[in-house]
């Protein structure tokens, strides 16, 4: 029987893996938590993307809870959930933007602050202003510290400024009710 | 109406195939010849019904017939006929479709070349084929149908092939990838017949070792293509990057590297035989598992197929039932081997298993680093990742002892070693080796100590290989050419690891890399190199558009190369390309890749110079060359073996 | 070509503009740093790529910070730490040591060490010429436990 045992030991490494691998299929490879999680915003000072002498600081955050949406024109995504974001701001949640640009960049971008602006109104325009205001991080430096990967990406933020979700990819309803509704519910109530 | 044709003849594969799991197995257990018969044509009709099939579907390409949905998703009309032909296996259901004609064109070469093998133990090895076989053909007939169509709306023209894949590299790595995964699925058939019926003589490892050389020799280059290409394509002149589709490659290929080894000594020495089986089902099972792995999505990698649940639920289920039932199998019947022969601890046997134990730890490590963070994942730890600096580090510490059983092994007797003697000859070598290596250090401004054992390891190797044919050959020259086909093989292969480990070596140390803004004239000096370069031009291609950066590269004065590297924009998919530039040398590579356009219409550019590169690919070409010699060993071709097949007694018998 | 060629001689002689680095450093060393770090840092973004590889903009946000990072002082450990902070150990390539990652080290360890004992063990009790009867018997017992 001892025998046996040291035979049976592949068989029980396979069995094993395999188990691992089962529960792998039905998660989402990409799906990472963030390292920020019930740590408050971090410290930043960056203007409005439409008016450089507003000038926004982690403050904006305490009081309300908010949900801090990263996204640009540029993004083909971010377009998409725009009206799901507007419909959410009609049932009364803040929703805040970060501005992220690649365009701008000294070496890669061709664009102005003036067009910029313009796209931004257009896009707002067409598909509905889910912002409160958005915050303009021209140095993407904010995203670096927030652990930001692209665009779109969405924070859930308490009224003492903590982050307590980081979604990256879309909001659509679906992750809205599965992931930020029960925890939004609990934050405001 | 070709594709239903197709269709219908996997279909048809299938039923054969079902009909050949069954029918020669029955014919096997009960002694019916004429069931056993129906083997080898059963095989022959599972070949020709696939192969129809995938003539159907690169038909569907060649005729742009964009009604299949797989034809509409991986080409477009603008498509060159070549790659036209290699589309068929750009996307999942096409490159499994591959996957299986592979797999019955290995089947059918059993059935053909296998004429000395005893017809009972030929039917239960085709009979174990058939049975993996419906596995395949059920899987791509119901999760993964190429011949799907997309009527009555079809596109008017195609989403055209991942631009990744239109390059040469991409034409014939698949295939060889496929030719040495597949392939170890025969040895895997073997192993599985011998043990259902109790017979693990040493006939067994006999009939297996050409079939194991044969894929191994198909998954050494498909690797190494793989490599190739990527270092071309992707632009950042990486040639490992420790992917989790490139070790699912790799552990194949250690557990192949190590059953080749393990076989020659079962076959010789009657010993070690549970071991031997488990690396047979070992590397099947890993080829399997390699497959779940691209084809499930359940890691992120660079190269995976896009996910889908289903088919990964598909290829577990397969993956538990093949693998699962044969470890069962083999805990079941594998206490009853006994090994005949009798050896000291100091022998050539200790030595080859002993480097059997490190490839095996070395494919742990693969494996571990593979499936880690995935269970690290699942039980709510958090997200790691497991790259380079843990591959690189556990590959170092065990190349080490791993070229030291490599350097002792081939100079050891079978049975029993006596240390002296091993150890003066192992002490020339190393010496030898040694001072080398310190030569060179030293000799060498800002050497690095990484390099330098890298270069220890390589020539270590060398000498003693040296040395081994000097032993066989009793220091006489003319006795060289009496060493057999397979010995040379054995040389090779050996001598191909010490190319590899010193090209990595070299191209890991002493690689110099520049990311620099250019504009037209302007140069920069790399490693004694002058690039000149001289602009950017436009590029138009037949279904690509782009710009072509030209650059001279001076040395000493003299331009002694130019070089020209393209960016291309493959407008359907909607991607960028990079074509690197490269200007091949045997002692360094001068690698430019084209960047993006700055704002102030200066170029960005990536320039390598990579000593030793080549020998990295020539290594695996010199391995499987080796491969070859030794499938050529005329003991393979005999056209009739006994039965009790007599202990390799001769002086030249030293296959490793 | 030959055009080309006269127009390069005469830059050349002229004193050519030499190319810029992108991430400037002062000494080699530094250099060898910043193509380490690049390296084993892994794209948040990509599939899987390390920053030094991948275009993405992430990964040339954080190229950029781990230059910026290294002029303002930073070393290699420090780098690391500091955007393990932002984007977790999924940053780095290389595992931290913990509890269920210390088995990527012990296992092909023990391993090795288990297979060495097997072998020494089995050679061993080979060499100890077993009963021929008692052989035969566990080999009958086998064969009804199958």
């Amino acid at each position: 029987m001892k025998r046996i045992a040291l035979f049976l030991l592949p068989l029980a490494l396979f069995l094993f893996i395999s188990l691992f691998l089962l529960q792998g299929l039905f998660s989402d490879p990409r799906e990472r938590e963030s390292s920020l999680l019930n740590r408050p915003v971090p410290a930043f000072s960056l203007p409005d993307v439409m008016d450089e002498t507003r000038i926004y600081t982690p403050e904006v955050f305490e009081g309300e809870v908010t949900l801090l949406n990263v996204w640009g024109t540029w993004c083909v995504t971010c377009a998409i959930e725009l009206p799901f974001l507007t419909e959410l701001k009609e049932q009364g949640v803040r929703i805040v933007g970060l501005y992220y640009e690649q365009n701008l960049d000294p070496d890669f971008g061709g664009k102005s602050i003036g067009q910029i602006r313009a796209d931004i109104r257009q896009k707002l325009d067409q598909l509905g202003n889910p912002y409160a205001f958005n915050i303009f991080d021209h140095s993407r430096d904010t995203s670096l510290d927030l652990g930001v990967t692209g665009a779109p990406e969405t924070f859930l933020i308490d009224s003492q400024g903590r982050i307590r979700l980081h979604h990256v990819g879309d909001l659509n309803p679906r992750v809205w009710e599965s992931r930020f509704a029960p925890l939004y519910q609990e934050l405001t109530q | 109406m070709l594709a239903e044709l197709g269709h219908f003849s996997l279909v048809l594969a299938l039923f054969l195939a079902i009909l050949l799991s069954v029918y020669p197995l029955w014919g096997a257990q009960h002694g019916q010849v004429q069931l056993m018969r129906a083997a080898r044509p059963l095989a022959v009709g599972m070949f020709l019904f696939t192969a129809f099939a995938y003539l159907c579907l690169t038909q569907g390409f060649l005729d742009h017939d964009f009604s299949l949905a797989y034809v509409a998703h991986n080409s477009n009309s603008q498509l060159p006929w070549y790659y036209r032909i290699t589309a068929v296996w750009g996307g999942h259901e096409g490159s499994f479709l591959l996957w299986v004609l592979i797999f019955s064109l290995w089947t059918v070469a059993v059935a053909l070349f296998s004429r000395s093998i005893p017809l009972e133990i030929l039917s239960r090895v085709l009979a174990i084929l058939g049975l993996v076989g419906v596995g395949f053909y059920l899987y791509i007939l119901l999760a993964s149908n190429p011949f799907e169509r997309l009527l009555p709306f079809y596109p008017v023209d195609g989403r055209d092939l991942n631009p990744l894949l239109q390059d040469f590299g991409m034409i014939i790595h698949p295939p060889m990838l496929y030719m040495g995964y597949v392939g170890f699925s025969v040895v895997f058939a073997f192993a599985i017949a011998a043990l259902i019926a109790g017979r693990l003589d040493s006939t067994w490892a006999r009939w297996s070792r050409p079939w194991t050389l044969a894929a191994w020799v198909f998954l050494t280059l498909g690797i190494a293509l793989g490599s190739w290409w990527a270092y071309n394509e992707l632009g950042w002149g990486g040639w490992w990057f420790w992917d989790p589709v490139e070790n699912a490659s790799f552990m194949p290929w250690l557990v192949g590297t190590a059953l080749l080894h393990s076989l020659a000594v079962t076959e010789k020495r009657k010993v070690f035989k549970s071991w031997t089986v488990l690396l047979a089902i070992a590397a099947f099972s890993l080829s399997l598992l390699g497959t779940f792995l691209v084809r499930s999505g359940i890691l992120v990698s660079v190269h995976s197929f896009a996910s889908d649940p289903t088919r990964g639920l598909f290829i577990l289920g397969l993956l538990v039932l093949v693998i699962g039932g044969s470890l069962l199998l083999y805990a079941l019947r594998a206490p009853q081997l006994r090994s005949t022969g009798r050896y000291e601890l100091l022998s050539r046997e200790t030595m080859l298993i002993g480097n059997n134990i490190l490839l095996s730890a070395a494919t742990l490590v693969v494996l571990m680093g593979t499936l880690l963070p995935l269970v690290h994942k699942e039980l709510g730890l958090g997200s790691i990742s497991i790259g380079a600096p843990f591959f690189d580090q556990m590959f170092i510490y065990l190349v080490i002892p791993f070229v030291l059983l490599l350097a002792m092994g081939p100079i050891s007797r079978w049975k029993h070693q006596p240390w002296p003697a091993l150890r003066n000859q192992l002490l020339t070598a190393f010496s030898l080796s040694l001072a080398c290596a310190a030569l060179l250090h030293f000799g060498t401004d800002g050497a690095s100590y990484m390099a330098t054992l890298g270069i220890l390891l390589s020539v270590w190797i060398v000498f003693s290989t040296v040395q081994e044919v000097r032993q066989r050959s009793d220091g006489k020259v003319a006795r060289i050419s009496q060493l057999t086909v397979s010995h040379w093989g054995m040389v090779m292969g050996h001598l191909g690891f010490a190319a590899m480990i010193l090209g990595v070596a070299m191209v890991t140390s002493y690689s110099q890399e520049r990311d620099v803004r250019m504009a037209a004239g302007e140069t920069l000096n790399l490693n004694g190199y002058e690039f000149v370069f001289l602009g950017v031009e436009e590029l138009q291609g037949p279904n690509y558009e782009g710009h072509v950066a030209k650059l001279d590269v001076l040395r000493k004065g003299k331009k002694i190369s130019h070089l020209e590297a393209e960016k291309r924009f493959y407008p359907v998919q909607r991607s960028m390309m990079t074509e690197a530039a490269v200007d091949v040398g045997l002692t360094r590579d001068l690698y430019v890749a084209l960047g993006e356009q700055l704002n102030n219409g200066d170029w960005a550019l990536r320039i390598y110079v990579k000593p030793f590169v080549r020998w990295i690919w020539g290594g695996a070409i010199l391995m499987a060359l080796g491969g070859v010699l030794s499938i050529c060993d005329k003991r393979y071709r005999m056209a009739r073996l006994t039965q009790s097949d007599a202990p390799g007694t001769s002086p030249a018998g030293a296959r490793a | 070509m030959k055009g080309w060629w006269l127009f390069v001689t005469l830059l050349l002689t002229a004193g050519p503009g030499l190319a810029e680095e992108i991430y400037a450093f002062e000494t080699d060393a530094q250099r060898q740093i910043f193509k380490e770090l690049t390296e084993e840092l892994r794209c948040p973004k990509c599939q899987n790529q390390n920053i030094a590889d991948s275009d993405a903009l992430v990964a040339q946000d954080l190229k950029r910070k781990v230059h910026e990072l290294m002029q303002q002082g930073y070393d290699k450990q420090q780098v690391i730490d500091y955007m393990k902070q932002r984007y977790g150990d999924f940053v780095y390539y290389q595992p931290p040591l913990s509890p269920a990652t210390v088995w990527l080290w012990l296992g092909p360890l023990l391993f090795i060490l288990l297979a060495a004992a097997v072998l020494v063990w089995r050679r061993r009790s080979a060499g100890n010429q077993l009963d021929p009867e008692l052989l035969a018997r566990a080999d009958k017992w086998l064969e009804k436990d199958k």
